[in-house]
């Protein structure tokens, strides 16, 4: 039960975002070095640390934090939008694949 | 308050809400429509086919792969609700059941003689009763009403093993807690318990022969009150006694338990969604090297409550597969290579565990490294690892549902007459369509898995992106798991080779 919580090292963590949804490359540093001031936990992009803010210390938010936010919210939502849209694809996928599946197997 | 983002415009805010609606309407008519598609495979598995007059033929692959999908598609669905005050809404919804102090005094006070009086019985009547398993009071009790009965309450509706526990009720009784409990061993040893348990119970034929299961209940009844007394009954009943634990985990699915001196209801499995959002790991630590109280509460702290978490659906897994025709041939094709059968067992029973446990470590592993976190992987399986027992729950349910239904009968009589056999022991025989009912069991518990992890993810990830992207593996893991579940309750039963 020794296990190092807090020995977050870079070295073994690819950062590879393929995702859309995860932020430009670029501004993604090789340490955590956003912190978050009210409970030290510490996130690779601002987005995430504003979003992180915004759940979980809301009332600890400055305007301007909560305006960030609010911005980072309406990002995150149409990168969810797509997500759906490409689910809604994948089940569409699975349920046409299952359909054809048991028209030909199932007698 | 939180900035609410949804007040942005009442058309976003009504977006989501509609797609939260719609998400979780189309998953309930996705799984009814598959689960329709399942029963019709398990009639047609199982050779009833002919029985009904329009059956349908499924292969085993196309039935188990339907299932595999349901629970990937439900998992996409989830996906589909991303509001996080609804999310929220669920697992935090609790009634007062109405009940206090007094009760709970009252309750637990006649909970505490009965199991006494239980395990007493339970002891004597092994050794002096008729040494026939269907009408012996020892075995009866334990597993027609502890194994399958005192447990489907346990997650069903509230669990009362803390009540009852007689060992407790004895050993908090005498002088106790001469030594400290190692705390470096954590919950391992309860792992090792629950595991070894099942063994005796699978291998050492406790279930068919009275005598044994006495012997077996004296020495536990001994071991945990003498443990007890060692390190005191808090420390024993957490970290060390098997049946306690087991309880303990399946009881966290249940919708109704004490807090804060009520007891108090909550929709069920939804008090398995315990991430506290701002504290990180780190003080989680501290709270539990310290003895602290947020420890009290949550019910996986640790990798060795994982460990209890996947053993519980592990052990089903495995009886579930040694007690099939086709288990039961594979074990006697390993024998008859010159193996002994009890090393045969004993491999699968710790290989498997072992699979399934690195299964979810894995998963855990894989996760952290798709997303850009700085929470660790060991975080990750310990939060998402509740999500497990709604899991043994369903296997649970399916294993033993139609077990406890036929007993049920021989129970009530055993308990009415305990001093002497039943004359006329009743076993009910089930229609067909009850066992049907195990692969809405297995999937049914899979699903509120799923539903499970999803709350969690919200509470651990800022990014509702994140959170959804970091259950993916575990989805997968979640599909292996169902795929033989699925399939092993397919598969006709036999008595297990070489135990019989």
């Amino acid at each position: 039960m020794t296990d190092t919580h807090s020995a977050v090292t870079a070295g073994d963590r690819e950062e590879t975002p393929s995702d859309p949804s995860d932020r430009a490359a670029s501004d993604v540093g090789d340490s955590p070095e956003y912190v978050c001031g009210d409970c030290d936990r510490r996130f690779y992009t601002e987005d995430l640390l504003v979003l992180h803010r915004g759940v979980a210390h809301p009332n600890a938010l400055d305007d301007a934090e909560r305006e960030a936010y609010r911005k980072a919210y309406a990002a995150e939502e149409r990168a969810i939008r797509s997500f759906r849209i490409r689910a809604l694809g994948i089940l569409v996928a699975l349920y046409f694949g299952f359909l054809f599946l048991y028209v030909f197997y199932a007698s | 308050m939180r900035p609410d983002p949804d007040s942005r415009g009442p058309q976003t805010w009504r977006w989501s809400r509609l797609a939260a609606r719609i998400g979780t309407l189309a998953l309930a008519a996705i799984g009814v429509l598959l689960l329709a598609r399942g029963v019709a495979a398990s009639n047609a598995a199982v050779g009833l086919s002919d029985a009904s007059g329009d059956g349908l033929a499924v292969p085993r692959w196309l039935y188990v792969a339907t299932g595999g999908a349901a629970i990937g598609a439900s998992a996409l669905l989830a996906g589909f609700v991303t509001d996080r005050a609804f999310v929220e809404r669920v697992h935090e919804w609790r009634r007062d059941a109405g009940a206090g102090d007094r009760f709970y005094a009252v309750g637990s006070t006649l909970a505490a003689l009965l199991g006494v009086v239980l395990f007493a019985l339970v002891v004597y009547r092994g050794f002096t009763g008729p040494q026939l398993a269907t009408v012996n009071f020892a075995v009866v009790v334990v597993f027609a009403g502890g194994r399958a009965g005192l447990t489907m309450a346990a997650y069903a509706i509230g669990n009362v093993w803390p009540a009852l526990n007689p060992f407790d009720s004895v050993g908090s009784r005498l002088p106790n807690g001469f030594v400290d409990y190692p705390d470096r061993l954590g919950r391992w040893p309860a792992v090792a318990g629950i595991l070894l348990l099942v063994w005796v119970e699978t291998t050492t034929g406790v279930t068919d022969t009275p005598r044994a299961l006495a012997v077996a209940a004296a020495v536990y009844g001994v071991v945990a009150v003498g443990g007890t007394v060692l390190v005191g009954g808090d420390a024993w009943f957490r970290n060390v006694d098997p049946l306690s634990t087991f309880f303990r985990f399946y009881g966290r699915a249940a919708p109704l338990a004490w807090e804060g001196g009520r007891l108090r209801a909550s929709l069920p499995a939804m008090r398995l969604v315990e991430v506290d959002r701002g504290a990180d790991a780190a003080g989680d630590e501290r709270e539990r090297t310290d003895g602290g109280n947020v420890d009290r509460h949550r019910l996986v702290t640790g990798l060795d409550d994982v460990a209890v978490a996947v053993a519980l659906v592990w052990e089903l897994t495995f009886s579930g597969f040694v007690t099939t025709e086709q288990g039961a041939a594979a074990v006697r094709g390993v024998v008859s290579a010159g193996v002994p059968p009890i090393a045969v067992y004993a491999l699968l029973f710790v290989g498997g565990f072992a699979l399934f446990y690195g299964a979810f470590l894995l998963a855990a592993r894989v996760s952290v490294r798709r997303i850009l976190t700085t929470r660790t992987s060991r975080e990750l399986a310990i939060a998402f690892a509740p999500s497990l027992l709604v899991v043994a729950a369903g296997y649970h349910l399916a294993h033993y549902f139609a077990f406890f239904l036929s007993l049920s009968p021989s129970l009530s009589a055993v308990l009415a007459t305990p001093l002497s056999a039943p004359t006329n022991p009743i076993v009910l025989t089930l229609p067909a369509w009850v066992s049907a009912l195990n692969i809405g069991f297995v999937l049914g518990g899979h699903l509120v898995a799923i539903w499970v992890a999803h709350s969690i993810a919200y509470r651990l990830f800022p990014s509702r992106l994140q959170a959804i992207r970091s259950q993916y593996p575990f989805v997968f893991v979640m599909i292996g798991y169902t795929v033989a579940s699925l399939w092993l309750i397919s598969l006709p039963t036999a008595t297990p080779a070489f135990l019989g």
